[in-house]
């Protein structure tokens, strides 16, 4: 291996190439030759860095410096400046909200420094095409262990007094999930993993198959062991094609290092493992819908038990974990149980993967210790709010959890404290939601998605969650009635105790949690026609205060009707009559003075204009 | 653009009202005062959806230009402007596929009606054409088919490489499927109709995703979707009269630090203002 004098770690994940992150990259490439330094500095495309929206992201070590939103246009004057000078670019480094410090490492940076990497150990710092960069950061060390020293009963053992829980949603305990498949007699049994991360505004699992696809085959590879499973599945969401090569990749180059296939390190310990694309069905998260997918049938839920841990995919036991979870196993072998319970709460362990998305300052990958307040995690990680809005909920475990409120935001992320507040855990997908957003809008569209998701099998799910839909679409549309609340949570009682699978049973979280935190939303839709979001339009009308307006013009400049009409200095007005309710002006809008009535306001208003023409 | 017209008429005062009537609707209207001509410019590149023509026309006549506008093009929808309808020539027109006619003189809003009523026609055989899977697609396809046969489960990853083959999955597809894997073709179908991976509709040459993740939803997702329906004409699931472009929504394309994010083909574009949805669009005319 060359000895490089510097490593460029450039992000290679989703975000970041959509960002132009691999013109960067070529870019890059022909400077340094250019400059005859290719042989002193290496470019090394990463997996996921996390921080998704800075992207594309670089990392220049050994002294670690963290650029942002780079471009091809910028790779002279690093080369230049950084890596021939040794002057560090100002311009192109993290700055915090508020001060505006350039912040020129990392590990100042507040969003990476309360983070505790554990399964995203990794990130960023390995070549996710490049089997030897993750032995050399011990990989495969645990399942040499596992398959050389360890009897499946030790490995249970561990995984047992480790206490993980599942990272999928339910937080189902993986030893006991192992033990159970491990007592049954089998000839065959088949280990699986669960890349179909449905949930929307979640990509935790993506960001690891992507990053880092070895520790998913070596958590597998331990899990196999345990169980006495010969065969193994991963199931990847088809809209992840970067995931899908990486892990062709990865399965192949464990195959060619004997780390897969037959007689793994001369063990005598036999495990194959296949890729399996999904096609599209949220659904398939669920265990029993994803084995009829992966047998080629339409992925409908069957009832348990039988528990997939006896009769499985093709009826043999199998046991199935998410990807998160398999990330996390190595590591508990290596470092034993007590290493692992040192993070976390008593009944949660160890730590937790969220995608951070919505209205915060700081978008990406956030990985923290179990039992770190929301609070800490949205305002210290995430960096608060975008400029000038308010947070409003946070919304956890997508279309199958719930929004928390304010008033809430010091609940511990645990699984058990977060499930008092109607939300769940789920997989980790953390949307922030500000004070644009309209609560009820935000109920019907998780209940779209469910209905549209719902697999038809059982009818409360499949005609419930769409009566639901309805009363929420004539809500938002001004066609609410008294009792509408009540019918809403009556439907998701029902809906909950009489579905099959975990989707039924949870579809009418979101809307029971925004009923039980923001009712008064509902209530002001309904009786007084009025949405105050500013979102549901046949219940908004934007007007001018004429008090506070100073007369900038800001709102006329952006209207694109041309509805916006004044002098300069004196207080504008919106005709009515040509609004289209687009909110352009309401958020051009510096000093509050744009203003949103109920639904009814422009009626009046229209009607008041006319009366004064006729006069 | 609602779709290209070519109105062919031996007079002038013609061509120059339909223009005027049907341009200002939103359609590409091209004209051609003789058969010859329009022959000419239906050879050209510019395709055309729907051909307009009066039947009366000195030189090449109505009738024989559209049988050797049918040989050439079978796909292309007519409509007949005559001024005798006569029942001998409706019929003979009819037996050539004429989707309807326009008794002369006639009035702007029937004009309006009819070219509305042909060009709906004209969408419905865009979206059931089974001319899409050539021979030696068959082929391919019999060669996929054979590759995973013996594998249990192999329904959906045959499906996965047909799409990617033919584009979508026409019933034609699906009952080859169904009889290389030995299934029921009911079987295959309900495969296909549950997974929204699976189209039963032809792409466009671009085709357009818009992610209505919740990060994307909470930025407006909807409305950059509303325009695109708006301007493109056309629905969810649906391809654009001059198949260029076809619109699609997915549930999360995991990229929401980049929210909202419309992708197209392979390229994804975060960040996307509502307002200027429609200028991603024309850097893939």
């Amino acid at each position: 291996m060359d000895k490089f004098r510097a490593n460029l770690m450039l992000c290679g994940g989703t975000g970041c190439i959509a960002g132009g992150g691999l013109k960067v990259k070529q870019a890059m490439d022909a400077e340094l030759r250019k400059r005859g330094l290719e042989k002193e500095i290496n470019v090394v495309i990463t997996g996921c860095n996390g921080f998704c929206a800075q992207g594309p992201i670089m990392t220049v070590y050994p002294d670690g410096t963290f650029y942002e939103k780079l471009t091809p246009a910028d790779v002279p004057e690093i080369v230049e400046e950084h890596l021939l000078k040794g002057r560090p670019l100002e311009r192109l480094m993290y700055r915090e909200p508020e001060k505006k410090q350039p912040l020129p490492v990392m590990s100042e940076i507040p969003f990476f420094n309360l983070q505790v990497l554990r399964a995203l150990r990794n990130k960023g710092l390995i070549d996710p095409e490049n089997i030897e960069e993750y032995i050399a950061r011990d990989g495969y060390k645990a399942a040499a262990k596992a398959l050389s020293s360890m009897t499946p009963e030790e490995i249970i053992q561990e995984m047992k007094s480790a206490d993980l829980r599942g990272r999928g949603g339910a937080g189902f305990p993986t030893g006991l999930k192992w033990e159970l498949c491990y007592m049954v007699q089998a000839p065959l049994k088949y280990i699986l993993c669960n890349g179909d991360e449905g949930d929307p505004g979640a990509f935790m699992d993506r960001s690891i198959m992507e990053g880092d696809p070895h520790v998913v085959l070596e958590g597998m590879i331990i899990g196999a062991k345990a169980i006495g499973a010969s065969k193994g599945y991963i199931y990847v969401r088809a809209e992840y094609p970067l995931a899908v090569q990486r892990l062709q990749k990865a399965i192949k180059d464990a195959k060619a290092y004997g780390l897969l296939g037959d007689d793994i390190l001369g063990t005598g310990f036999n495990l194959d493992i296949e890729i399996y694309l999904g096609a599209g069905a949220f659904v398939c998260g669920e265990a029993t819908a994803l084995m009829r997918s992966i047998e080629g049938k339409r992925g409908m839920p069957i009832p348990k038990p039988p528990h997939t841990t006896t009769q499985g995919l093709w009826r043999r036991p199998t046991v199935l974990n998410n990807v998160e979870t398999y990330a996390n196993i190595p590591a508990i072998i290596l470092n034993g149980a007590a290493w692992f319970k040192s993070l976390g709460t008593e009944k949660s362990t160890g730590t937790k993967v969220f995608a951070l998305t919505g209205a915060v300052n700081n978008i990406g990958l956030v990985e923290v210790p179990m039992g770190m307040p929301l609070r800490k995690i949205i305002f210290d990680i995430g960096g608060g709010m975008k400029k000038g809005r308010k947070f409003k909920a946070v919304q956890l475990g997508g279309p199958s959890g719930g929004c928390i409120p304010e008033a809430l935001l010091d609940t511990p992320v645990t699984f058990e404290d977060i499930a008092k507040t109607g939300a769940i855990v789920g997989s980790g997908g953390m949307v922030v939601i500000d004070d644009y957003n309209c609560m009820v809008s935000v109920a019907k569209f998780f209940l779209e998605f469910t209905t549209d998701e719902s697999c038809g099998k059982c009818p409360p799910c499949r005609i419930g969650t769409k009566v639901m839909h309805d009363r929420l679409v004539d809500i938002t549309e001004g066609r609410g009635k008294e009792g509408d609340i009540e019918l809403l949570e009556d439907l998701s009682h029902d809906i909950i105790n009489t579905s099959l699978c975990g989707l039924g049973q949870s579809a009418p979280n979101p809307v029971l949690t925004t009923i039980k935190y923001f009712r008064e939303e509902f209530e002001s839709h309904i009786k007084e026609g009025w949405c105050k979001a500013g979102v549901c339009r046949p219940l908004t009308t934007f007007y001018v205060d004429q008090e506070s307006c100073k007369g900038c013009g800001a709102c006329a400049r952006v209207c694109p009707q041309k509805a916006v009409s004044g002098e300069k200095k004196k207080p504008y007005s919106i005709d009515q009559t040509l609004c289209v309710k687009c909110r352009s002006c309401y958020e051009a809008c510096k000093f509050g003075a744009l203003k949103i009535g109920p639904g009814s306001l422009g009626k009046e208003l229209i009607e008041k204009a006319k009366g004064v023409q006729t006069r | 653009m609602k779709g290209s017209i070519l109105v062919v008429d031996d007079e002038e005062v013609i061509l120059k009202s339909c223009k005027r009537i049907l341009e200002p609707e939103g359609y590409d209207v091209s004209t051609a005062l003789s058969a010859l001509k329009a022959i000419e410019l239906l050879e050209g590149a510019k395709p055309y959806d729907l051909v307009i023509t009066d039947i009366k026309m000195p030189g090449m006549d109505g009738m024989e230009f559209m049988r050797r506008l049918r040989a050439k093009n079978p796909e292309i929808c007519i409509v007949l402007i005559t001024g005798h309808p006569s029942q001998e020539s409706i019929k003979e027109a009819l037996a050539l596929g004429i989707i309807d006619y326009l008794p002369k003189p006639f009035s702007p809003s029937l004009l309006t009606e009819t070219t509305a009523k042909a060009m709906e026609v004209r969408k419905k055989s865009v979206k059931t054409d089974s001319q899409d899977f050539t021979g030696e697609m068959a082929e391919k396809l019999a060669e996929i088919i054979r590759k995973h046969k013996n594998k249990p489960g192999s329904l959906i990853p045959v499906l996965q490489e047909a799409q990617e083959l033919v584009g979508y999955l026409p019933p034609v597809v699906q009952r080859h499927i169904a009889r290389g894997l030995n299934l029921p073709v009911s079987e295959v179908h309900g495969v296909v109709s549950f997974y929204s991976f699976f189209s039963m509709k032809p792409k466009g040459k671009h085709n357009v995703r818009v992610c209505l993740g919740t990060a994307c939803y909470v930025k407006r997702a909807e409305e950059i979707l509303a325009r695109l329906k708006e301007q493109l004409q056309i629905d969810i699931g649906e391809v654009t009269v001059d198949r260029k472009f076809s619109l699609e929504s997915v549930r999360c394309l995991g990229a929401c630090g980049l929210a909202p994010v419309v992708v197209v083909d392979k390229d994804t574009h975060g960040s996307v203002n509502p307002v200027k949805t429609m200028d991603i669009l024309a850097q893939y005319e």
